[in-house]
């Protein structure tokens, strides 16, 4: 399609500013949105157009309670507990330490399997939370540091190839230790360089299938 | 901050194309606005920029000034108000992410809020529609959501959109409305409104046509 008349241009970018388009035809002009400014600019006129027509509906008080959900959403939940229960948390540590101890041990011993790749998922202060192994068909988490969330959230593994859509690998346990068993998508993906990405999610992971809350760890999938 | 990262540069995330590249020097299309809101535009796309940093107080002072517009907004979509408070949410959710998107000099900050908020609102009504037509639950949404024609007449106060409003026919009035505010796809509005695909599809274009030019002028 001749997409340099004016007048096609302007008639598209209506089209898909009052939702006319069907979906083909929409993920083409958002892909020629990416590269074309003024069409951009001519959308947004569309737009300003159409939300002038919210103009006059009244406001409506918001409860407090919206606000509390959208902090849970926006803000990392704090890696430790408060100080108050120190030696708790202490003693806590220590048998998930041990945990991890054995963990890796049985790791080392029984899963002589076939990683293939390796990530570390760091926060945003640079510490490392989980290590990655990936072989051909499954994938092991270990968690390196405690983490807490609530349990109205999960964590959700997820694949990025540059200049690619996130690509869900999976939900972790809330325990921090978790396999996951790829397809063969998913294996294939592994095989490129990706980045490995860990999200808050809703309980049971993104709604939509793309991340949906902040990113709390990342890191690059190096080959072993 | 690290965080910030996956919403800067060659994002990970990609989002729907949700901003838009007004030039404020022409919205003459308000001039009925004062100076005032101009004051309320630029402080508006301050709190962005510093969300876009991510400053937490900022985005809350942002939240606390333009969440009761939004949530009036959400509330004409949805019909229904715990189905709205997702809908704000959601997009506050997004604004805070993608507050690095907006661009000041192009575009004004309400406007690009707004149409987070009705890209919220139209994929949750596409979502519901597609789980069921039939189940109570639809059915009560039915009921309780004004109308396009409620909603419309509401928006027909304003001076400037009502004289334009006005230019309109009634069927590319009302078929712009139902477009705009229920997020039908052309099929289903040619059901929505009994009438062939080509005439709604007509009948929006030359409204929509119509509407620009007389807010221009």
């Amino acid at each position: 399609m001749n997409y340099q008349t004016p007048a096609l241009r302007r008639a598209l970018a209506g089209d898909y500013a009052v939702g006319l388009m069907p979906a083909l035809a929409q993920r083409r002009f958002e892909r020629l949105l990416l590269e074309d400014k003024a069409l951009r600019a001519e959308l947004a006129q569309w737009q300003t157009c159409l939300a002038s027509m919210t103009e006059t509906i009244p406001e409506s008080p918001v409860a407090e309670h919206v606000w509390q959900r959208i902090k849970a959403r926006i803000e990392p939940q704090p890696v430790t507990e408060s100080a108050k229960r120190g030696w708790w948390n202490g003693l806590r540590i220590g048998v998930v330490a041990c945990a991890l101890a054995v963990a890796v041990v049985f790791g080392v011993i029984y899963n002589q399997d076939d990683s293939r790749y390796r990530a570390t998922l760091l926060s945003d202060t640079a510490q490392a939370v989980f290590r990655i192994d990936a072989g051909a068909d499954q994938l092991h988490i270990e968690a390196l540091a405690l983490t807490a969330i609530t349990p109205a959230h999960s964590l959700q593994l997820w694949a990025i190839a540059a200049g690619s859509k996130p690509v869900s690998l999976g939900l972790i346990a809330e325990t921090g230790r978790s396999t996951l068993k790829l397809d063969q998508a998913q294996s294939r993906l592994l095989g490129k360089a990706v980045v490995l990405a860990i999200s808050l999610e809703p309980k049971g992971g993104s709604p939509t299938g793309q991340p949906t809350g902040p990113v709390l760890y990342k890191g690059a999938l190096a080959d072993l | 901050m690290a965080r910030r990262r996956s919403v800067n540069g060659p994002s990970p995330f990609p989002t729907l194309f949700s901003d838009c590249n007004r030039s404020l020097a022409s919205l003459n299309l308000i001039a009925w606005r004062t100076a005032i809101s101009i004051a309320e535009s630029d402080q508006l796309a301050q709190l962005l920029a510093s969300t876009a940093l991510g400053d937490r107080r900022a985005f809350e002072t942002l939240y606390r000034s333009v969440s009761p517009r939004l949530h009036g907004i959400a509330l004409r979509f949805m019909g229904r108000g715990d189905l709205a408070e997702d809908v704000l949410q959601e997009s506050f959710v997004r604004i805070w992410h993608n507050a690095s998107r907006y661009q000041m000099h192009l575009c004004a900050p309400m406007t690009w809020m707004i149409n987070i908020t009705r890209n919220q609102a139209v994929d949750h009504l596409r979502k519901q529609r597609e789980r069921s037509l039939t189940d109570v639950e639809a059915q009560l949404l039915e009921d309780q959501s004004p109308s396009a024609h409620e909603q419309l007449s509401t928006a027909r106060e304003a001076g400037a959109l009502n004289r334009c409003l006005d230019t309109l026919e009634g069927m590319q009035r009302q078929s712009i409305a139902v477009a705009y505010f229920q997020g039908l796809s052309c099929a289903e509005l040619a059901v929505h409104l009994e009438a062939p695909l080509g005439s709604v599809k007509s009948w929006i274009r030359r409204g929509m046509e119509r509407l620009r030019r007389c807010l221009e002028s």
